[in-house]
C-alpha cells in the first residue's frame, strides 16, 4: 500500500476575514492523524494562552475515515482551551460537520482571531466569507439551524447561553449533536462567531487506498457489533439510545443521587429506557455512516443517558417530562447539560431544597435569563460554590462538574476522574467498559489493583479513538485492532492497534504537559473529599463504601510513575502554517 | 497482581491448557512487573515496551494441542484462519511467527491479541488486564484444534495437507482427537428447575462449573440460563462459566429492563428458545467434536437446517444481528430441544431438569465425538489396498 497522507487545513483569520487554505506536511499528519491528535498539536503552539484570548485558536478536525465505509467513524473534535477548566479541551461531536469539511476537501479548521461584529462564517469549498450574524442576542438555536439549513449544509453554532457567558456552554451541531463540555461555545462566542456553516461539492465518499482490506475492516467490525450486548442486543443503545445504561448504573448502586450524597435513586425507573420507550415511542436516529443509531427522536430528542441521570437522578427528580424538557432547553440555549444539571444539583444542597418537575426546568432558564442569581449559575458549581461559601459541595474535578457514574462504584473511574486532562470527565478513559460493561473483559470494580495501568492505557486508546474520528462506543464493541485495519485500508499507512495506541499516548501526554504549563500539578488530580467520607448506598448484597483515600493516592502514585516511564512531551511542537505548502 | 497470576496459570493448568506450571510464563504490569518467573527475559521486557500492554501469556500448550499448532503452522499457511465463529468474530486469524526474539514478533501483536511462536508456543497479550491474555491463549487453543481436526475430516484426500500423512499420523490424531472425548460423569445437578434466587445461582454455577471440568466449554464461552415466569437468570456476557457466582443477571421475558445489557450476548436466542420450546432451562457450550463435525460438513446456508446423527445444524453468527442465531437456531430446538450451531457450538433445553439438559449436551458431544474418531477411521479404510 502507497501512502502519501497528508492533512488540509483552512485557516482562517477571523479579524481581517481571510482564509488560506494549506495542506500540512507529511510527517505531522502521519504523526497526528486527524481529530484530536491535530487539534491539541495546534494546542501546542500557545500552550499557556487565556481561554478567552482573540488568539486562542478554535479548532475544527475530522479523523481519517471520515467518508471511508468504516462504521461509526464521522466524527468531529473541536479543540481548544477551557473557560471552564483552563485545561485543554476537546470535544467529540456527531452530526454532518464531518462529511461537510469532507466534501469541501478539509481535514482542519483552524479559527483565530476575532471577528469585529459577531458573524456567521460561511465555508463553501474554497471561499471562505463572514456574514453579520442576522440572529438577535436570545435567539433559540432551532431556529438558527432552521435558517442556516439547506441540503448538504451543515453547521456548528452556539446559543444564548455563550452570549450571556456562560462558561459551560456548548457548540451544538445540526440542532442535537453537542460539543458539550468545557465551555467551548464560550470561545467561539470571544471570537465573535455565531456559527460556522459548511456545504462542500466534493464526494463524501473517501476512496480507500485498498477497498478490499476496508471490507473486511468493515464487515469484522459489524460483526463485533452484532456480537455486543451493549451496542446490538435486545436492550441495548441500538435499540434503547444510551439510556439503557440507567437500570444498570442504578443496579449497580452508582448513580450519582442528592448531589453525590447518595449513589441510588429509587424512582430511577420512572425515566428508564424502557419508561422513554413507554412515554415517547422514540424513533432512532444515528450520524451518518453508523449503524448503531443510538440517538432517539420523538418530537424532540431523547436525552442521553448522562443528561437524564443527572437531571433525574442527581436532583431527585423523577418527572421524565421536565427531564426531557430541561435537555431541550439546554440544547436550545446552548448549554452543557451534565454541567448545568450538577451546578443546579450544587446550589439546592447548599439552599436545602429540591428542584424538581417544573422547578427544575425553571432553574434552566434562570442559569441563563435570571440576574444575579442567574450569574452565579453560569459560573458553574465550582465557582458558585465558593461564592457562596461552600465549596465542598461542588463535585468536579479541575472545575469540571463529574458525570453520573459514582466513582465510589467503580474505582477505575476513580483513577480516571482524577487524571483527566480535561477535568471530571468520564470520556477519557471509559473505564466503565470493563468496570461494568464487561468490555472487553470484566474487571473487579472495588479494587485498585492493576487499575493505574488500565486507566492510561484506556486513556491512550481513547485519544486514539479520538484522533481517528471513530464513535467511543463502536470501540466497545469493536475493538482498535478492527479499527487499525480500516485506517490503514483507507489511508494506505500500515498501522496496527500499537502503532494507534502510541500515537494516542503520545497526544496525552502532550496534554498532560500544556496542562503542566499552565499551571496544573498534580494536587490538580484528585476527587471531590465527599467520596473519602462518604459511603454510597449498598446494594443487595454489597456495600458501595467510600473511598479509601491511602489506596486511591497510592494508585495516583503509580499512575504518574507509568505516565512519567513514557517521557513528558515537548511543547511548541505545533507546525507553523508558513513552514506548510 | 500476584494474585491474577496465580488465578491464571492455575486455570492454564486446570484446563489442561498447558501440562504444568513450568510451560507458562505470565507477566502483569502495572507500575512494576510481575511475574511466576524470577527472571525477565529481555524478549518479554522489549514486547511491554513497545506495545501499550499490560497483561502477557508465553506459554507452551498441553503437547497434543502444540503439535496441531505446528502442524497447522507447517501446512496450513500463515496466518492460519480457523473459521470456528469465535475465532472469526473475535481472533480473526492466527499469525505465525518463527522465534520470540523476532522482530516479525513485534509487528504482529500490534496487529493481533496472540500468534503462535514456533520457538515458544502461543503469546497472547492483554490491555486491560491478564484475564484478556488468558481469553486469547484458551481461544487459540480452541480454534487450532477445531481447525485441524474439522479439515483432516471434512477435506479427504490428497488435497489437504493433513490427511496426505501417514497411517501413523492418523493414530497420532485418533489418539488427540480422545482429549476432547468429555470425560465422566456429571455431578451435584439439579433435578429440577429452582425457583428461588439461591438455588438458580447455585444450580447454575454447578451446571458452569461440570460444564468446563467435562469439557464442553472452555471457561469463558458459553452460557447458562434458567427462567422462572417472566425472568431470565442468566450468565453476564465473558463471564467464565466456572466462576458464575456474581456473574448472573436477572433480564426479564419482556426486555422491561435494561440491565440485561451486560447480559450473554446469546440472551435474546435464550428468550425466544423459551418462547417456542416451553423449556425452563438451557445450557450452551462448545464442545469439540461438536463444532468440528458440524465444520467438517460444510457451510449451512443461512435459514437452512441439516441433520447431523439426528441433531439438527443451523448456521448464524454471534448475537441479533441480522445474520445472528436468534433467527435460526430457536426454531430448530423446538422439537427436540437439542441443536448444534455449526461452527459455533451446543445448545440443549429442558422443560423439568438442570441434569436434563445436561444429559442433552453431553449427549450430542459423546455422539460427535464417536462420529468424528469413526470418520478418521474411515480415511484409513478407503485407502487399504
Amino acid at each position: 500500500m502507497a501512502s502519501s497522507y497528508r492533512l488540509t487545513c483552512l485557516f482562517v483569520d477571523l479579524k481581517t476575514a481571510t482564509s488560506r487554505r494549506v495542506v500540512l506536511g507529511e510527517d505531522v499528519s502521519m504523526a497526528r492523524l486527524g481529530g484530536r491528535g491535530i487539534g491539541v498539536h495546534f494546542l501546542a503552539a500557545a500552550p499557556t494562552i487565556a481561554p478567552l484570548h482573540e488568539d486562542n485558536p478554535l479548532v475544527f478536525a475530522t479523523g481519517p475515515l471520515v467518508g471511508s465505509r468504516i462504521p461509526s467513524s464521522g466524527r468531529m473534535v473541536i479543540s481548544s482551551f477551557s473557560p471552564l477548566t483552563n485545561t485543554v479541551c476537546t470535544s467529540v461531536t456527531g452530526g454532518d460537520f464531518a462529511y461537510g469539511m469532507r466534501k469541501a476537501g478539509i481535514d482542519v479548521i483552524h479559527l483565530s482571531g476575532k471577528a469585529p461584529v459577531r458573524s456567521v462564517v460561511f465555508i463553501e469549498d474554497d471561499r471562505v466569507s463572514m456574514e453579520k450574524d442576522p440572529f438577535p442576542d436570545d435567539v433559540g438555536l432551532e431556529l438558527v439551524f432552521e435558517r442556516l439549513s439547506s441540503p448538504g449544509r451543515s453547521t456548528a453554532a452556539i446559543g444564548e447561553a455563550a452570549i450571556k457567558g456562560c462558561l459551560y456552554s456548548s457548540i451544538m451541531v445540526d440542532g442535537c449533536f453537542a460539543s458539550g463540555r468545557g465551555g467551548l461555545g464560550l470561545v467561539m462566542a470571544s471570537k465573535n462567531v455565531r456559527a460556522v456553516s459548511i456545504r462542500g461539492s466534493g464526494p463524501s465518499r473517501r476512496i480507500p487506498v485498498d477497498e478490499h482490506e476496508e471490507d473486511r475492516a468493515r464487515s469484522d467490525i459489524v460483526r463485533l457489533f452484532d456480537a455486543s450486548p451493549f451496542v446490538r442486543g435486545r436492550s441495548g443503545i441500538a435499540a434503547s439510545g444510551t439510556a439503557a445504561l440507567i437500570d444498570l448504573v442504578a443496579e449497580r448502586r452508582m448513580m450519582p443521587t442528592a448531589n453525590f450524597r447518595r449513589t441510588y435513586f429509587e424512582g430511577y425507573r420512572a425515566f428508564s429506557a424502557n419508561a422513554f420507550a413507554r412515554t415517547f415511542s422514540p424513533r432512532r436516529h444515528a450520524c451518518r455512516g453508523c449503524p448503531i443509531a443510538c440517538k432517539g427522536k420523538a418530537a424532540g430528542p431523547i436525552p442521553e443517558y448522562e443528561t437524564i441521570a443527572h437531571f433525574g437522578a442527581l436532583n431527585e427528580n423523577d418527572d421524565i417530562a421536565s427531564i426531557v424538557e430541561a435537555n431541550r432547553l439546554c440544547n436550545s440555549l446552548g448549554m452543557d447539560t451534565i454541567s448545568a444539571a450538577s451546578t443546579i444539583a450544587c446550589l439546592a444542597e447548599i439552599r436545602g431544597v429540591r428542584f424538581q418537575g417544573e422547578g427544575l426546568v425553571s432553574m434552566v432558564r434562570r442559569i441563563v435569563h435570571a440576574g444575579t442569581s442567574g450569574e452565579l449559575l453560569r459560573q458553574g458549581s465550582l465557582r458558585m460554590a465558593r461564592a457562596l461559601g461552600a465549596p465542598e459541595t461542588s463535585m468536579s474535578v479541575k472545575g469540571l462538574e463529574l458525570p453520573a457514574y459514582d466513582p465510589r462504584g467503580a474505582y477505575g473511574m476513580a483513577i480516571a476522574y482524577a487524571t483527566s486532562t480535561r477535568g471530571g470527565c468520564h470520556l477519557r478513559a471509559y473505564p466503565i467498559a470493563s468496570e461494568i460493561l464487561r468490555k472487553p473483559v470484566a474487571t473487579d470494580r472495588f479494587t485498585f489493583s492493576g487499575k493505574a495501568r488500565m486507566v492510561k492505557i484506556a486513556e491512550d486508546l481513547c485519544t486514539a479513538v479520538d484522533t481517528i474520528g471513530a464513535c467511543r462506543f463502536a470501540l466497545i464493541a469493536a475493538s482498535l485492532e478492527e479499527y487499525a485495519r480500516g485506517v490503514s485500508a483507507v489511508t494506505g499507512i500500515p498501522l496496527g492497534q500499537h502503532d494507534l495506541m502510541r500515537r494516542g499516548e503520545e497526544v496525552y501526554s502532550l496534554e498532560i504537559s500544556i496542562n503542566a504549563a499552565r499551571g496544573f500539578t498534580s494536587e490538580d488530580d484528585t476527587l471531590p473529599e465527599r467520596f473519602f467520607r462518604e459511603a454510597g448506598t449498598p446494594g443487595p448484597g454489597f456495600e458501595t463504601p467510600a473511598i479509601d483515600k491511602v489506596s486511591f493516592e497510592q494508585a495516583l502514585e503509580r499512575y504518574r510513575r507509568i505516565r512519567a516511564s513514557c517521557g513528558a512531551a515537548a511543547l511548541s511542537t505545533a507546525e507553523s502554517p508558513c513552514t506548510t505548502r | 497482581m500476584h494474585d491474577q497470576i496465580e488465578k491464571y496459570l492455575s486455570k492454564l493448568v486446570g484446563h489442561g491448557l498447558v501440562e504444568g506450571p513450568q510451560d507458562a510464563c505470565l507477566y502483569a504490569l502495572d507500575d512494576e512487573l510481575f511475574s511466576n518467573r524470577p527472571q525477565v527475559p529481555k524478549a518479554v521486557r522489549a514486547l511491554f515496551d513497545r506495545l501499550n500492554i499490560n497483561g502477557l501469556i508465553v506459554a507452551k500448550p498441553e503437547e497434543t494441542r502444540w503439535s496441531i499448532m505446528r502442524r497447522l503452522a507447517e501446512t496450513g499457511g500463515n496466518p492460519v484462519t480457523p473459521s470456528d465463529s469465535e475465532s472469526v468474530t473475535f481472533l480473526h486469524d492466527i499469525p505465525v511467527v518463527g522465534s520470540l526474539h523476532s522482530e516479525d514478533l513485534f509487528e504482529v501483536l500490534a496487529r493481533r491479541k496472540g500468534c503462535i511462536v514456533e520457538d515458544a508456543g502461543v503469546v497472547a497479550t492483554g490491555t486491560v488486564c491478564l484475564e484478556q491474555a488468558f481469553v486469547t491463549f484458551s481461544s487459540i487453543c480452541f480454534a487450532t484444534f477445531v481447525k485441524y481436526f474439522a479439515d483432516l475430516i471434512g477435506k479427504p484426500g490428497d488435497s489437504c495437507a493433513l490427511t496426505g500423512r501417514t497411517r501413523e499420523d492418523r493414530a497420532k490424531a485418533l489418539k488427540a482427537l480422545e482429549t476432547a472425548r468429555p470425560k465422566g460423569r456429571p455431578a451435584g445437578l439439579a433435578d429440577e428447575i429452582p425457583s428461588d434466587e439461591a438455588g438458580i445461582v447455585s444450580a447454575m454455577d454447578r451446571a458452569g462449573k461440570e460444564m468446563v471440568r467435562l469439557g464442553l466449554v472452555d471457561s469463558f464461552f458459553g452460557n447458562i440460563s434458567i427462567r422462572t415466569g417472566g425472568s431470565i437468570s442468566i450468565s453476564q456476557t465473558g463471564a467464565s462459566l466456572d466462576e458464575l457466582q456474581g456473574c448472573i443477571d436477572r433480564a426479564c421475558m419482556d426486555g422491561s429492563s435494561s440491565c440485561e445489557i451486560t447480559s450473554s450476548s446469546e440472551l435474546f436466542s435464550h428468550v425466544r428458545i423459551y418462547e417456542l420450546t416451553g423449556a425452563r432451562v438451557i445450557l450452551h457450550g462448545h464442545p469439540r467434536c461438536a463444532v468440528i463435525l458440524s465444520l467438517a460438513e460444510g457451510p449451512i446456508p443461512f435459514g437452512e437446517t441439516r441433520y447431523v446423527l439426528g441433531v439438527p445444524v443451523v448456521s448464524g453468527e454471534v448475537g441479533a444481528g441480522s445474520r445472528g442465531i436468534v433467527h435460526t437456531l430457536p426454531a430448530a430446538m423446538e422439537g427436540s430441544l437439542e441443536a448444534i450451531v455449526a461452527g459455533h457450538g451446543v445448545f440443549a433445553a429442558s422443560r423439568s431438569s438442570v441434569r436434563e439438559a445436561f444429559e442433552r449436551l453431553l449427549s450430542v458431544e459423546n455422539r460427535c465425538y464417536e462420529e468424528c474418531a469413526r470418520r478418521i477411521k474411515a480415511i484409513d479404510e478407503r485407502r487399504q489396498p
